[in-house]
């Protein structure tokens, strides 16, 4: 009988301990250069990888798009989070557990946004595709697997402006280890999507825990600078298709 | 039958040692939620209802003339810019989420470009705005939101804002402040966790002839933030 209550104890103290061993709240930095030194990194070159899957449909897009023109993050709106491993600080963010659901800030606030990451449970039918789709997650250990459908086909997969389809899945495997003295959280993905991709692409990606907290940053400084530079190409795209017709 | 009362006693021992942190009987209050600003004319049960507006602070002269002189053309959510928190938190059928975390509370906008987001630290004072990072667009100084900083009383969470750049207005009406600008907020979940009482005080000695409080009552929803898209106004 002592040895039941005993039992049941220690598995209140584990199951805490778990709990507590997954938070791993904090302000977490793309790892570059010297940060990146003894971290495996898979597709270095993700413009390259991206490009190297496409289908032939795709591969003519994304060399017809406009990467001012047809660029919504430029001027402060969405542009979804496939393509933030091909950029530096789009991709950084604040991790923030609570409850059933994983929220992450993402320091380029106005392009890249929040993603929510939700625990033990199942994709919705029937959803609507959105910037940064649906993500449902759980821990198998340490590791957490995030699996993510219903993006819509309004951004890209990377820098060099690659199209997808709503037909997007992306899955992940995030789990921290310790590098150097510095903490990370490893994002090792695959991207599949039947309707655009030759076949799926794999990549990581490691994001170096900050000891300081994740500034603001405010696209509106910027922004006029954007949307006059932006004008201009569209400005340019008008003039050039008029003359072609 | 002492077994039986042995074995319950272990059950409440274990169950009071799971996750004992979140769940000490002086802890705070859970606010993680989605919320939105009840409209105007709402009454809740008790008489809560909202009151006050930011068009009704009383401007020094100075500011006053400064405000008269305003285009209200310039407003900065026809370009889709940062309202500011007194303004924004006023707004009719704002959509807040509320994100708890460790020694932080996050506040994220449904209009993300004119509410952006504001980080609540509990467990420090205010911090000289240094920028210590690589990340771009970042200046020393005072910024947009400022430096947000919190704490617990009771099931008040007490709020206070100071560090706010000038580029934003006080009211509809172009009311301009200054870098002295302190914001109190308090927070507290009323009518068994459904709404949120949200007070507002602003103080400016260089811009408002005296503090300025207002109140609104925020509902707790069952849906997430969307996407919600800000466009210039022609």
């Amino acid at each position: 009988m002592r040895l039941a209550c005993l039992l049941a104890v220690w598995l209140s103290v584990v199951a805490c301990a778990q709990t507590a061993s997954h938070d791993w709240t904090g302000y977490y930095m793309q790892a570059r250069g010297r940060d990146a030194v003894g971290l495996k990194i898979i597709s270095p070159n993700f413009q390259k990888t991206v490009a190297d899957h496409l289908q032939p449909w795709a591969k003519l897009k994304m060399e017809e798009t406009n990467g001012i023109a047809d660029d919504t993050g430029a001027v402060c709106l969405p542009a979804g989070i496939l393509r933030v491993a091909s950029m530096p600080y789009s991709g950084n963010f604040l991790y923030l557990p609570h409850g059933d659901k994983i929220t992450l800030v993402y320091f380029q606030n106005a392009s890249s946004r929040v993603r929510r990451i939700y625990l033990n449970q199942q994709h919705p039918r029937n959803l609507r595709p959105s910037w940064n789709g649906h993500s449902i997650g759980h821990w198998e250990n340490d590791t957490l697997v995030v699996d993510t459908i219903g993006f819509n086909d309004k951004s890209w997969l990377s820098a060099d402006m690659a199209p997808h389809t709503e037909e997007t899945h992306l899955t992940e495997r995030l789990r921290q280890i310790e590098n150097n003295g510095n903490t990370y959280i490893e994002f090792a993905g695959v991207v599949e999507d039947r309707h655009a991709l030759t076949s799926a692409y794999t990549f990581t990606r490691y994001y170096r825990k900050e000891k300081r907290e994740m500034p603001i940053s405010i696209c509106a400084d910027e922004i006029q600078m954007w949307k006059d530079w932006r004008n201009d190409e569209l400005k340019q795209q008008y003039q050039h298709a008029r003359e072609v017709k | 039958m002492k077994k039986s009362l042995f074995l319950a006693a272990c059950f409440v021992v274990s169950a009071t040692l799971t996750c004992a942190q979140g769940k000490q009987p002086s802890a705070p209050p859970d606010l993680a939620g989605v919320y939105q600003a009840i409209p105007g004319g709402t009454t809740l049960p008790g008489g809560l209802k909202n009151s006050g507006s930011p068009n009704e602070i009383a401007l020094l002269p100075k500011a006053a003339a400064e405000a008269k002189a305003v285009n209200v053309k310039d407003d900065p959510k026809r370009t889709c810019q940062p309202l500011g928190p007194f303004r924004v938190m006023a707004r009719d059928g704002v959509k807040i989420e509320l994100v708890p975390a460790t020694g932080m509370l996050v506040m994220l906008f449904e209009d993300n470009l004119l509410g952006v987001m504001r980080f609540f630290y509990l467990n420090r004072g205010h911090k000289e705005h240094v920028v210590d990072g690589p990340e771009p667009g970042m200046e020393p100084g005072p910024t947009w939101l400022g430096d947000s900083i919190g704490h617990w009383e009771g099931d008040t969470l007490a709020l206070d804002t100071v560090g706010m750049n000038t580029r934003t207005w006080l009211n509809d009406a172009g009311a301009q402040h200054s870098e002295a600008l302190h914001l109190m907020e308090r927070i507290r979940p009323v009518l068994g966790g459904k709404y949120l009482e949200y007070k507002m005080t602003a103080e400016d000695p260089n811009a408002l002839a005296k503090p300025y409080t207002y109140t609104r009552y925020f509902q707790k929803l069952d849906q997430e933030l969307e996407d919600d898209i800000c466009t210039d106004e022609p």
